[in-house]
């Protein structure tokens, strides 16, 4: 097979072409009902929260659980048609490699729905904050104790979470939402009916394997004496709450290898999902 | 162009083939024959690369249709019995989608659909699905693959298609092409098809072409009893008894598809003896 079997620019220019045109009413009428949706919560907040409606962490929490459902919602679908005989053979019947079919629906299930729900939120998200800080300031709101509630900026997807922590340096919710995206993806192309619902219940089988191997396997592990206290620690220590002793890999180590894996899991779940379309049969 | 050798596939505890051998060559087409749920879609998609053979092997063209290359599927085109076509205007669609095909024939597309007067100014999603059958149809024959699988192509379509589709289909293949189309509507090929492949139970009952058929067997009407105790195959009609005889005498006659389909279900052995004696001489 010659590399222009496996993928050439112009195909893939072409099947992205076909895609949008026959998927462009969809994404062209999700836009507004997403935009709608926020509107809603949006207007929900500042009607119930007398307080600081809108401040940088509900927005931040908007937009990730906004994100995270829009996302994975249309991530189980992008390949789910698949399981339709018609729908299956239209699409494998492309002449197009496997690999430039993969990348066309995790362009639009990842990218696409990735910039347009972000477009949407600030859309929508910066006037209504607006309206908020002005409510804030028209009707004097003050916090328990008597101290003025201040004007909320519009919180940045690129500050990460509000305050100093894990996210607002490394954007982890984010790459957590783009392995949850892809796996959902997996999902689509790997069950053939109900592909949301069966890949929520796979993934909890594979945590709780985890947890398991975790509890039984890993803490064993560890020298007579020694203990592991909580999945996240990377430290070891003889004794029980004392740490006579402590065993640690470096942080400097820790952390760009936990980053590693963390951005390693979407594209290996992406390989996963390429052979899984290679060998789907209809 | 299309080798199967021992194809063997089952749907879960379902066997559908054991042992499949089938050769298809170019410049024919051939008729697909069988009962509902007897293998007929499935060796087509399986020949699309749409279907994994689980033992065995298809070759078409030289390729391995499971790998799906695209220069193959530029290659061969399935018409599915069901299909799917985007909501969009058949023009647009058209548009995008033939740049798939580099040796897309624009000009034939709108040739056919004009004979299947077909307006393709419509929309795919607006059209029933008689009319969305012959956009598919009119697509797949402009898309000049030198492998068009049909299956059911005249499920769907009102008389009138039905005969232009025979009127388009018999232009359509050349030296270089293969037509495999699959119905168990067996009137609607009739004088089309030129190799008939009857398929029941995952295995090849009958496979002769129809000059052989002529050659070696004789459909007639007759009133004569003693001729119709005689017969292969007979059936009773207004216009005396309809038989399919041995043809020992050279005579020339016009096969009936029908007839024979339901000869070779019930005494298969026979009538596949009569073109094996033959080709012992």
């Amino acid at each position: 097979m010659t590399t222009g079997q496996y993928f050439s620019f112009s195909r893939f220019r072409q099947l992205v072409a076909l895609h949008w045109g026959s998927q462009k009413k969809l994404y062209l009428l999700a836009l507004p009902a997403i935009g709608g949706l926020l509107i809603v919560w949006g207007v929900f907040l500042l009607l119930m929260d007398n307080n600081s409606p809108l401040d940088d962490g509900m927005q931040a929490f908007t937009y990730y659980w906004g994100l995270g459902l829009v996302g994975c919602v249309y991530s189980s679908t992008i390949f789910a048609e698949f399981g339709s005989k018609a729908y299956g053979i239209a699409w494998l019947g492309v002449p197009a490699s496997a690999l430039e079919k993969l990348l066309c629906g995790l362009l639009f299930s990842t990218v696409v729905v990735f910039v347009g729900f972000t477009l949407v939120f600030y859309l929508v998200d910066t006037p209504l904050v607006k309206i908020g800080n002005e409510l804030i300031a028209r009707q004097h709101r003050v916090w328990l104790g008597g101290y003025p509630i201040g004007p909320n900026p519009v919180w940045s997807l690129w500050g990460g979470l509000p305050g100093d922590n894990f996210d607002s340096h490394l954007h982890g919710l984010l790459v957590l939402y783009f392995i949850l995206q892809a796996l959902f993806a997996l999902g689509s192309v790997y069950f053939e009916r109900y592909a949301f619902v069966k890949t929520i219940i796979a993934f909890m089988v594979f945590l709780l394997l985890f947890l398991v191997l975790e509890k039984q396997v890993m803490a064993h592990i560890p020298p007579h004496g020694w203990n592991r206290y909580t999945l996240s620690n990377d430290w070891i220590t003889n004794g029980d709450t004392l740490r006579v002793k402590e065993v640690r890999v470096s942080p400097w180590i820790t952390g760009p290898l936990g980053l590693l894996v963390l951005l390693g899991i979407p594209p290996v779940i992406w390989v996963a999902t390429y052979f899984r379309i290679k060998e789907k049969q209809v | 162009m299309i080798s199967i050798a021992n194809l063997h596939f089952a749907y879960r505890r379902k066997p559908v083939f054991s042992g499949l051998n089938l050769e298809l060559r170019p410049g024919h087409i051939y008729g697909l024959l069988g009962r509902n749920g007897m293998g007929k879609s499935t060796l087509l998609r399986s020949i699309a690369g749409f279907l994994f053979p689980q033992q065995g092997s298809i070759d078409v063209l030289g390729y391995v249709p499971r790998q799906r290359q695209p220069a193959f599927l530029q290659r061969v085109f399935l018409l599915p019995e069901d299909f799917y076509l985007p909501p969009m205007a058949l023009e647009r669609w058209v548009a995008l989608y033939s740049v798939f095909y580099p040796r897309f024939d624009q000009e034939q597309f709108r040739r056919t659909a004009a004979g299947f007067e077909l307006h393709t100014d419509g929309r795919l999603d607006q059209m029933s699905y008689g009319q969305r059958k012959k956009a598919l149809i009119c697509f797949a024959l402009a898309t000049n693959a030198e492998v068009l699988l049909l299956d059911e192509p005249t499920n769907g379509l009102d008389i009138v298609s039905k005969g232009q589709f025979r009127k388009v289909m018999a232009g359509a293949v050349d030296e270089n092409k293969c037509i495999v189309i699959s119905t168990h509507q067996i009137k609607d090929l009739e004088n089309l098809i030129d190799r008939v492949t009857i398929i029941d139970e995952g295995k090849i009952l009958f496979d002769q072409t129809i000059d052989a058929i002529q050659e070696r067997l004789v459909f007639r009407l007759s009133y004569d009893p003693e001729e119709t105790a005689g017969a292969i195959y007979s059936e009773d009609s207004f216009r005396g008894s309809a038989l399919i005889l041995p043809n020992t005498a050279g005579e020339d006659s016009r096969p009936d598809l029908e007839m024979l389909y339901k000869a070779v279900m019930l005494r298969g052995e026979r009538i596949n003896g009569l073109f094996t004696q033959k080709q012992r001489r």
